[in-house]
């Protein structure tokens, strides 16, 4: 019932045409199904482009079909977080699994990136730290592997330092299925990042290594504790080390070159310019996101002196670059690294110049499978100018295209740059080439990551 | 020589076509061939002259001044010495009729064995040449104009050759549209080129396929070329410049389109040309361009200067609105970029398809190598 009544305020247009609505109750079963199936049909015809019709109707998106959902799913179980396989909310019962054979070829191979959707009502008790980071994923308010995994984690402690575990029940095992439901929760808000998978799985097996003799509140502390010392371990010294690391590869008078805005490349050009190296910065920057302004906020109000220019105009200058410095979200066991959209151009320019690509990268972010194209998995940026990316100097509704029959709009956020056009990878353990990283769990001795 | 009169009237004209060039009120490259050819035209049909030099030598001044109004725009230099060619053309066959039947045929050597294989358009112009042959006298003292009378209207239709060809370049380079695009296909182009644009809409009559159009920033010219498209029912998708590299192990051609051919078959195309043709290297994706011949510039871009680029507003890039940055930054916004020979697999132009490794001919075929430096 309730879609009925969504489908005529909403897609107004679609049945507009007709005589208004009659109110549910006048009509007849007949009546009322008749109107469904018109709707349906109508909804079928002029959802070709799908995706900006959809994401307004707050049930989800057009485009993923049935299919779609599995391949999230099915990375989940990779992952190794057993939470609950429910598809992400909202997604697989709505109307328009009919992407038929009118779509057009192109539009069907974009079908499986799924449209974000705004996260749907929180389904059981989640905690309010979850929901209010949920939020802050979907709106973009905190983004980057790093930045997503300490939030994650931070979040997590004080749920487990509000939990209570239940009588007849144990903390080892029912604190995992008090967390899955807030997992699942995260995921719909934005799909989960390597790194938030990494640091959940090493959550879980330490939660299932907890004494059972303590008593709660020393296990929860225990568990903090252990939280903390992932983040400062894996995290915030791997950073230090990395910044020594790569900053020994700055020498005076480089040009730098770095993409988008990387937390790691950040810090190390700050490192290096505190020690007093003189070097200068070229910022390359693209849509949809336009985080490369933040990094030039930052590096120049320091005076490192910047140059910043658009992706497109990175064929001019590339034969002035000495280095290009890029961060990672994840990198893949055939030295493959997976990170923001348009890394893989710049590390491809570069490399037709013979200008060396380092990757500045922390060993959590390694990531088991091997990835081999940008399409197994990527994400969309949602619909409309949530970044303000487009200059002033043109009116902005002429930017915004939307709605529009036969065009859709696709933002994926991510790309994956082949190990060919990748020189070298600074980690906390060393620098090493891109086809080694499989090899490094093993050499510390780690069974996981 | 001509009078002030005549000559004042065609500096008028030129400085006027000059001073719009330099303010770039008249932008793009067959807009630029288009006023050229007819401020040339203008020139010619007032232009009093005795021999063939005198004419030469105004058109070439013409010339010389526009380019020197905006040196970017390489088509005016191109149309100009287009219709040097064809003047040249038109007062040979005038005068001398068939320069080459007459060579001798007995001797057998590699440099007539060359000119023998030169340019086919000369046959077609063979037909003027009859009424024409032996009545022009160069330098008559008793009547200096008789020369430029008999010789204008074969010039006055030689250059409206030049204007057909550039009218109808849209349609002669989609004449075989469907040949190159099959069904099913994913095609990606950048930027909003009028020549990819009507290959395009003209294969979508035949064939369905898909077109990925990458926004092209910071002109965003790629969205006007995907709301063009998708309102000429082809299917659309628009995506940002950063995932191309991503989306490119899907597309099966990448179709651009050009601002000029150089002389080794590199071209200036819109900025962004440069990632995708590399990224279509990278997955081994065919790259076509589209292009009219009015285009081929017989210049070199052998040093790839940065300069030869042209450059266009920063604010655009990073605007005023971001405040304190503004000082502090450089900020780089080429309009085009320089991509070499090697990323292009051919030039779909409106006088057939060539390889980049036959521009050098193309160039023979349609100037006269002393126009190289006008």
């Amino acid at each position: 019932m309730k879609s009925v009544f969504q489908n005529v305020t909403v897609n107004g247009e679609a049945s507009g045409s007709q005589q208004p609505p009659k109110s549910q109750k006048t009509m007849t079963k007949a009546e009322r199904r008749e109107l469904q199936e018109k709707q349906r049909a109508a909804k079928a015809v002029s959802k070709t482009p799908g995706a900006p019709g959809g994401a307004a109707n707050a049930k989800g998106g057009a485009k993923p079909s049935v299919p779609a959902p599995s391949t999230p799913t099915a990375k989940k179980v990779r992952r190794g977080t057993d939470a609950a396989m429910t598809k992400p909310a909202g997604a697989g019962k709505d109307v328009l699994s009919i992407v038929g054979e009118d779509t057009a070829r192109g539009l069907r191979i974009f079908s499986h990136f799924g449209l974000p959707k705004p996260p749907g009502q929180a389904k059981g008790d989640i905690h309010p730290t979850i929901v209010r980071l949920g939020l802050q994923f979907s709106e973009f308010k905190i983004s980057g592997a790093n930045a997503r995994c300490i939030a994650t984690l931070t979040a997590f402690k004080t749920v487990i330092q509000d939990y209570v575990t239940p009588p007849n029940n144990t903390l080892s095992r029912h604190l995992m299925t008090h967390l899955s439901p807030q997992i699942t929760y995260l995921v719909s808000a934005r799909p989960m990042s390597v790194t938030m998978g990494n640091a959940i799985r090493q959550l879980k097996l330490e939660i299932s290594g907890s004494d059972i003799d303590l008593p709660e509140q020393d296990a929860k502390d225990a568990l903090c504790r252990k939280i903390d010392n992932y983040i400062r371990d894996r995290i915030i010294i791997a950073d230090q080390v990395i910044q020594e690391t790569a900053g020994k590869k700055i020498k005076d008078g480089n040009v730098i070159m770095t993409y988008a805005r990387s937390s790691v490349v950040e810090k190390v050009l700050l490192r290096a310019h505190a020690e007093g190296k003189q070097f200068s910065v070229i910022v390359v920057d693209s849509r949809p996101m336009l985080e490369g302004k933040k990094l030039l906020a930052v590096l120049s109000s320091v005076g490192i002196p910047c140059t910043y220019l658009l992706l497109p105009a990175v064929g001019s200058i590339i034969t002035e670059v000495s280095i290009v410095l890029v961060g990672a979200h994840s990198l893949h066991s055939n030295g493959a690294v997976f990170s923001r959209a348009g890394t893989a151009l710049v590390a491809m320019m570069a490399k037709q110049h013979s200008v060396p690509v380092v990757v500045c990268c922390e060993t959590y972010k390694f990531s088991d499978n091997v990835q081999l194209d940008s399409f197994i998995k990527n994400e969309l940026a949602p619909e409309g100018d949530l970044f303000s990316s487009f200059p002033l100097t043109r009116p902005k509704n002429t930017l915004t295209l939307h709605g529009q029959a036969n065009l859709e709009i696709l933002n994926p956020l991510y790309d994956l740059t082949p190990p060919t056009s990748i020189t070298a990878v600074v980690t906390e353990v060393g620098v090493i080439p891109p086809s080694s990283i499989s090899s490094i769990p093993l050499a510390l001795g780690r069974t996981t990551i | 020589m001509g009078t002030e009169g005549h000559s004042v009237a065609n500096q008028r004209v030129v400085e006027n076509l000059a001073s719009k060039l330099r303010r770039r009120q008249v932008v793009g490259s067959r807009e630029t061939a288009l006023e050229t050819v007819l401020v040339l035209r203008q020139v010619v049909s007032k232009a009093r002259f005795s021999n063939i030099d005198q004419l030469v030598e105004v058109i070439r001044s013409v010339g010389r001044k526009l380019v020197d109004a905006q040196p970017k725009e390489h088509t005016v230099g191109n149309t100009v010495r287009k219709v040097l060619h064809h003047i040249r053309e038109e007062y040979h066959t005038a005068t001398q009729g068939t320069v080459l039947a007459s060579s001798s045929k007995n001797t057998l050597s590699i440099s007539r064995f060359v000119l023998q294989g030169q340019p086919r358009k000369q046959n077609a112009l063979l037909k003027t040449s009859a009424d024409a042959k032996g009545t022009l006298k160069e330098n008559d003292p008793d009547d200096p104009d008789s020369f430029a009378r008999g010789l204008k209207p074969v010039l006055m239709e030689a250059i409206q050759d030049v204007l057909d060809e550039l009218e109808t370049v849209y349609d002669n380079v989609s004449k075989n549209a469907k040949d190159h695009i099959h069904s099913d296909e994913i095609i990606l182009t950048i930027g909003k080129s009028a020549t990819v644009e009507a290959f395009l809409k003209s294969a979508a009559h035949y064939r369905k396929f898909t077109v990925i159009v990458a926004e092209t920033a910071p002109s965003y010219t790629g969205h006007d070329m995907a709301q063009s498209l998708s309102s000429a029912g082809i299917s659309t998708v628009l995506v940002p410049d950063s995932s191309i590299y991503a989306l490119m192990s899907r597309v099966n051609k990448v179709i651009l389109g050009a601002h000029a051919i150089l002389a080794n078959g590199g071209m200036f195309a819109i900025t962004g040309s440069l990632l995708a043709a590399s990224a279509a290297r990278a997955h081994s994706t065919p790259v076509v361009v589209c292009t009219g011949q009015f285009k081929l510039t017989p210049q070199w871009n052998l040093y790839h200067e940065y300069g030869a680029l042209d450059f266009a507003d920063p604010s655009s890039v990073l605007g005023f609105e971001e405040g304190d940055l503004v000082d502090k930054v450089d900020v780089v916004n080429p309009y085009y970029d320089y991509v070499r020979p090697e990323f292009v697999d051919a030039f779909i132009t409106n006088d057939g398809d060539h390889p980049p490794s036959s521009v050098y001919r193309l160039m023979k075929e349609a100037y006269d190598d002393e126009d190289h430096e006008l």
